[in-house]
């Protein structure tokens, strides 16, 4: 009885009102916090002041770190100023600081909430050599698929962006990497709502949630990314002359040495890649395929038909739109076309 | 206030609390934003199992976000999300030691959401979060699952009990326990076994298997955890049972409220939850209690714990890690075991053979280990030397009066259990302490004399005996109790049914007009009997459960010879006046259990009358004086060893006197005037004063005005105020009373 007793005592306390008195200050509430001192500034008596003046190279360091700051515009300007050191150094010199050390740096960048970050990014990156990308797509893909997923439009479509410079600068090893064919073709679907047979209907709500970008006409960029991916994954290979050049190298080497090209080591940075030797295993969708048999056969049974649906109804649309659609069912004729392969 | 900052969600509009809102109210139509927030996840995931120690959150949308809003709406789209439990385990599983620890708390608390949404099943949660819980360094981490463990192994077992379930956890931490017996991870199966324990979730053979395993570890920390439970854990249980209870509203108060304050829909509802609480608290408490028996009980094999118990962590003394304390819980245990299974193991007397001198710390908790350990089985000529060592190194003239005082009580105590330990010079050197000048000595030695005026007064000298004890050794119907003789069997507390059966007969009789202590004849007894029975069908509704029990009246097995007499039971309580006492105990046993079936109303009343019996002799007043009537799972504690040692110490001081005074009372915060405490009662149920009160503590310039008119009245007014008065009073206050 007698702890209850408390603890009613104590219950009761909570509702009792606040006696307000004239000519006395209201009682301050008692989650009142005191904002009212300042702080003071600590000057520094030595600073860090050179007389000459930091070469271009630590200039470049320091950016590279200023990238991950809290402050948008700090970013964006640390993007454009790698970007004219990159752009504006002398024909045929390294970059000041290899890729891998680069890029770490950039990718959780193809997120930023901030559009000019992004705007500034794609330029950064379309200053980068291309054999240089060539090795990075693995690491660079994950982020471009969260991108192309994210809840704001805005970040999906510059996602897509990137994405379409990665096919444009290393379309082979795009969508030959793991996880770069399957799983970038779902987000497409994903991107465009055209999932399932339901969702890609005229009459379903298009508008997907969030809100949607500034940048306008989204879907046909989209649609336009779409077309050049295809191409690269399923489109006919560029020139048949593959299978001249390999007669052609049969015929020339010489006799005892049969089909050298096969034996010799590859020129490709990971050459086992396929074999997996240290990650994580990999399920259907992750996995590589790594010829366009392959990805064509992957592409006819999982994908066609709800592209060909998607596409029927962006030609139902008509306008911009439809136009954009047409480029895709080009390539993907194209690519029926040809078949399964050769 | 400060203006918060937006975050950077914010200010794109896509928030995922949002999106999660939606999903819930219309999963269909929003699979295709759902689908991209999988994908995304996805993604998020790869990067993160690519790098995970460098993982590091700076987009807009974190890992933990994702994870968060996917397992709040995995219950729309199992399809989807077919795999993603399983990921998730295998994301904390395999990288909880380098997992941001926010992060991983939200995945723990994720995985615990799906199971509440059925996505999979508690044995994997369990199976998944114990293995951590024992593993991680993490102390945070550690609290958290452990306490989601728990929260989940309670609500499985809410309803029903899942056997299944807990018998798989159960196997878990008994192999916990057995497999590395050095390591203290054994903790945590103790810590979990404990509280589900005292909680009366696990109440079987199994946990308790758990337990002694965990006592008989090699750490000793684990082996003091599993020690500790079997020593305190009932104790534990009861009392958790007993809180359980105390929290119950008051239904009438509540009710009374309804009807006077303001009505509201809220306070209906609240009302009416509480009626409903109350209910369901009644039933419970009508329902038969559940049978749970104390840990000791439920041992398996108590002989060979108890043999392992003391020779792994007693008798080996060269590698004894365990400190004193822990020595001596053990010893509690072993000790208790012995007494209450009357288990053998002999070297344990001789063990306690070196520790029995006055000097040894705690020596008294040693004694009351002896005497715990001592039963009527163990072998006098074992305890023989035991008793003369305490008798020479405690009790003698030079020693100090508690030393020797607690060294008679231990006498008394072994005794009391094996009256056949003692021989007759020590006993009758002994009771000549009673004429000590010290009073602890005094009362000590003077129970002993009682005690052995009871079990064996032939040992006493002639004058010790005292008269009941000489008249009966003269008489030759007391013979002393051989070794091992059993005394034949009865129902503890049968006499105090078979008391309360003839009350009730009695007061019966009276209300029927019929002198209460005649004997009717046998119509009146027919009469009688149905009346019973009656009466019983009334007791039985009230234990509930055991309603639709026909007829569950005594049965009378009385053959036809007996038809003629009374009721053996009448019959041995007729002549228990005439004869003497013990006989008619002796006839008081063998009629009401053997001549008529107890009704399990009959066995609920008797538990009452039990737990009444022991309510009383807990008091004080009748505790002095009783010595065997000890409840046997009770174990014996140092306190009563050392006794009325307090008493030889001299007079008390007068703090020291209150403080005695005040042990038996309930606590009271301090003292008051009635009208005081009345008064504060009524400001903590916010009430109001009375107008007495009131009109006291009016404020004095108030009062001045009407003070003055009051000066000025003229006479014809003042009369016309006082006839009124007068009027008032007479009809009983302004309003009056209506009737006159």
């Amino acid at each position: 009885m007698g702890s209850s007793a408390k603890r009613k005592k104590e219950k009761q306390k909570d509702f009792q009102k606040p006696k307000l008195k004239v000519g006395k200050a209201k009682a301050k509430p008692e989650n009142f916090t005191d904002t009212s001192f300042r702080s003071k500034a600590i000057t520094l008596n030595q600073q860090s002041l050179h007389i000459a003046a930091p070469t271009s190279n630590s200039q470049f360091t320091h950016f590279l770190s200023l990238l991950s700051s809290k402050s948008d515009s700090q970013r964006r300007d640390s993007l454009a100023h790698l970007t004219t050191s990159i752009a504006s150094r002398p024909v045929n010199s390294p970059l000041p600081q290899p890729v891998s050390v680069i890029l770490p740096g950039l990718l959780p960048l193809i997120l930023d909430a901030n559009n000019n970050v992004r705007i500034q990014l794609l330029k950064l990156l379309r200053t980068l050599p291309r054999n240089d990308i060539e090795d990075h797509v693995g690491q660079l893909l994950p982020y471009v698929r969260a991108g192309m997923t994210h809840l704001a439009a805005d970040i999906r479509v510059s996602a897509v962006e990137i994405l379409s410079w990665m096919v444009e600068a290393a379309g082979e090893n795009v969508v030959s990497s793991a996880g770069g064919w399957v799983k970038t073709m779902n987000c497409f679907l994903s991107v465009l709502g055209w999932h399932t047979e339901e969702s890609s209907r005229w009459s379903s709500n298009r508008a997907s949630f969030g809100k949607s970008g500034s940048q306008g006409k989204p879907m046909v960029k989209v649609l336009g990314a779409l077309a050049e991916f295809l191409d690269a994954g399923i489109g006919q290979p560029s020139g048949s002359g593959g299978d001249s050049s390999d007669h052609d190298e049969q015929s020339s080497s010489p006799f005892p040495l049969h089909q050298m090209g096969h034996h010799m080591i590859t020129e490709s940075s990971a050459p086992y890649a396929y074999l997996n030797l240290f990650g994580q295993p990999r399920d259907e969708e992750g996995e590589m395929y790594e010829t366009r048999e392959d990805r064509y056969r992957v592409f006819s049974t999982r994908f066609l038909p709800a592209i060909d649906r998607g596409l029927k109804s962006a030609r139902e649309e008509g306008g911009e739109l439809g136009r954009a659609s047409s480029g895709v069912s080009k390539v993907l004729k194209e690519a029926l076309a040809y078949g399964p392969g050769p | 206030m400060v203006k918060r900052k937006l975050g950077a969600l914010e200010k794109v509009e896509a928030d995922l609390p949002n999106l999660q809102h939606k999903i819930r109210r219309d999963p269909k139509s929003y699979v295709e934003d759902f689908r991209a927030q999988h994908y995304q996840y996805e993604s998020h995931r790869e990067i993160f199992m690519a790098a995970p120690t460098s993982a590091t959150d700076t987009g807009v949308i974190s890992l933990r976000d994702l994870i968060d809003f996917i397992s709040h709406v995995a219950d729309c789209y199992p399809d989807i999300l077919k795999d993603f439990p399983q990921q998730l385990i295998d994301l904390l599983m395999q990288h909880h030691l380098v997992l941001e620890p926010e992060l991983r708390e939200k995945i723990v608390g994720s995985l615990v959401l799906l199971k509440k949404k059925d996505c999979m099943d508690s044995a994997t949660l369990l199976h998944t979060l114990f293995p951590i819980l024992i593993s991680t360094p993490s102390k945070t981490l550690r609290a958290l699952l452990f306490q989601k463990i728990l929260s989940e192994l309670r609500t499985a077992n809410a309803r029903t009990t899942n056997h299944k379930l807990n018998r798989t956890m159960q196997t878990v931490l008994f192999n916990l326990v057995t497999s590395d017996r050095r390591s203290s991870k054994a903790l945590w199966a103790i810590k979990l076994t404990r509280e589900l324990w005292k909680r009366q979730i696990w109440t079987d053979a199994k946990t308790v298997e758990i337990m002694k395993e965990a006592s008989l570890s090699e750490n000793e920390k684990v082996t003091a955890g599993g020690v500790r439970f079997f020593l305190g854990g009932d104790r534990e249980r009861e009392e958790m049972e007993d809180e359980d209870s105390d929290d119950d509203v008051d239904v009438g108060r509540i009710r009374h409220q309804l009807g006077i304050n303001k009505k509201t829909k809220k306070k209906a509802r609240v009302a009416e939850k509480a009626v409903a609480m109350h209910k369901k608290k009644e039933k419970k408490k009508n329902q038969p209690h559940p049978l749970n028996f104390s840990a000791l009980h439920l041992l398996h094999d108590p002989q060979g714990f108890a043999d392992s118990l003391f020779t792994k962590h007693l008798k080996t003394s060269k590698i004894n890690r365990h400190n004193r304390e822990q020595k001596l819980l053990v010893l509690q245990l072993v000790s208790r075991l012995v007494g209450l299974h009357k288990l053998h193991i002999m070297s344990l007397y001789s063990w306690f053979q070196k520790y029995l001198v006055p000097k040894e710390e705690n020596v008294t908790s040693f004694l009351a280990s002896l005497a715990q350990a001592t039963h009527d089985l163990v072998p006098p000529d074992v305890l023989e030397p035991l008793i003369q060592k305490i008798a020479n190194e405690f009790v003698s003239e030079a020693s100090a009066g508690e030393i020797a005082s607690a060294g008679l009580n231990a006498i008394r105590e072994i005794c009391v259990r094996q009256p056949l330990a003692m021989n007759e010079t020590l006993l009758q050197d002994l009771v000549m302490y009673k004429k000590s000048k010290d009073k602890g000595v005094m009362m000590a030695s003077k129970g002993l004399l009682s005690l052995y005026r009871n079990v064996g007064a032939d040992m006493l000298k002639k004058r010790d005996r005292g008269k009941e004890a000489s008249m009966s050794l003269r008489a030759g119907d007391r013979e002393q109790r051989r070794f091992g003789q059993q005394e034949s069997g009865g129902i503890e507390g049968i006499e105090l049914l078979e008391k309360w059966k003839e009350e009730e007969r009695r007061k019966k009789r009276a209300e029927n007009g019929l002198d209460p202590d005649a004997e009717g004849d046998e119509d009146d007894e027919d009469a009688d009997w149905d009346a019973w029975n009656v009466e019983d069908d009334e007791d039985s509704d009230d234990s509930g459960g055991w309603i639709n029990v026909e007829s569950d009246g005594e049965i009378d097995f009385s053959d036809s010879e007996d038809e003629g007499k009374d009721r053996p039971s009448k019959k041995a309580k007729q002549d228990a006046e005439n004869k003497e006492k013990d006989a008619s105990e002796e006839a008081k046993i063998s009629s009401l259990a053997t001549t008529r079936i107890l009704t399990p109303a009959d066995l609920a009343k008797l538990a009452e009358l039990r737990a009444q019996a022991a309510v009383d002799s807990a008091l004080p007043k009748s505790r002095r004086g009783q010595v065997g009537d000890r409840h046997v799972d009770d174990g014996l504690t140092a306190e009563e060893i050392e006794g009325l040692a307090a008493l030889s110490k001299g007079k008390l001081t007068r703090e020291e006197r209150i403080a005695h005074a005040r042990e038996g009372k309930t606590d009271r915060a301090e003292h008051k005037s009635k009208e005081a405490r009345r008064k504060e009662r009524k400001e903590e149920q916010g009430k109001s004063t009375t107008n007495k009160e009131k009109a006291r503590r009016k404020n004095f310039l108030m009062t001045l005005g009407k003070a003055r008119s009051k000066n000025k009245r003229s006479l014809v007014e003042t009369r016309a105020v006082l006839k009124a008065h007068h009027d008032r009073a007479k009809r009983g206050g302004k309003r009056g009373n209506l009737g006159n």
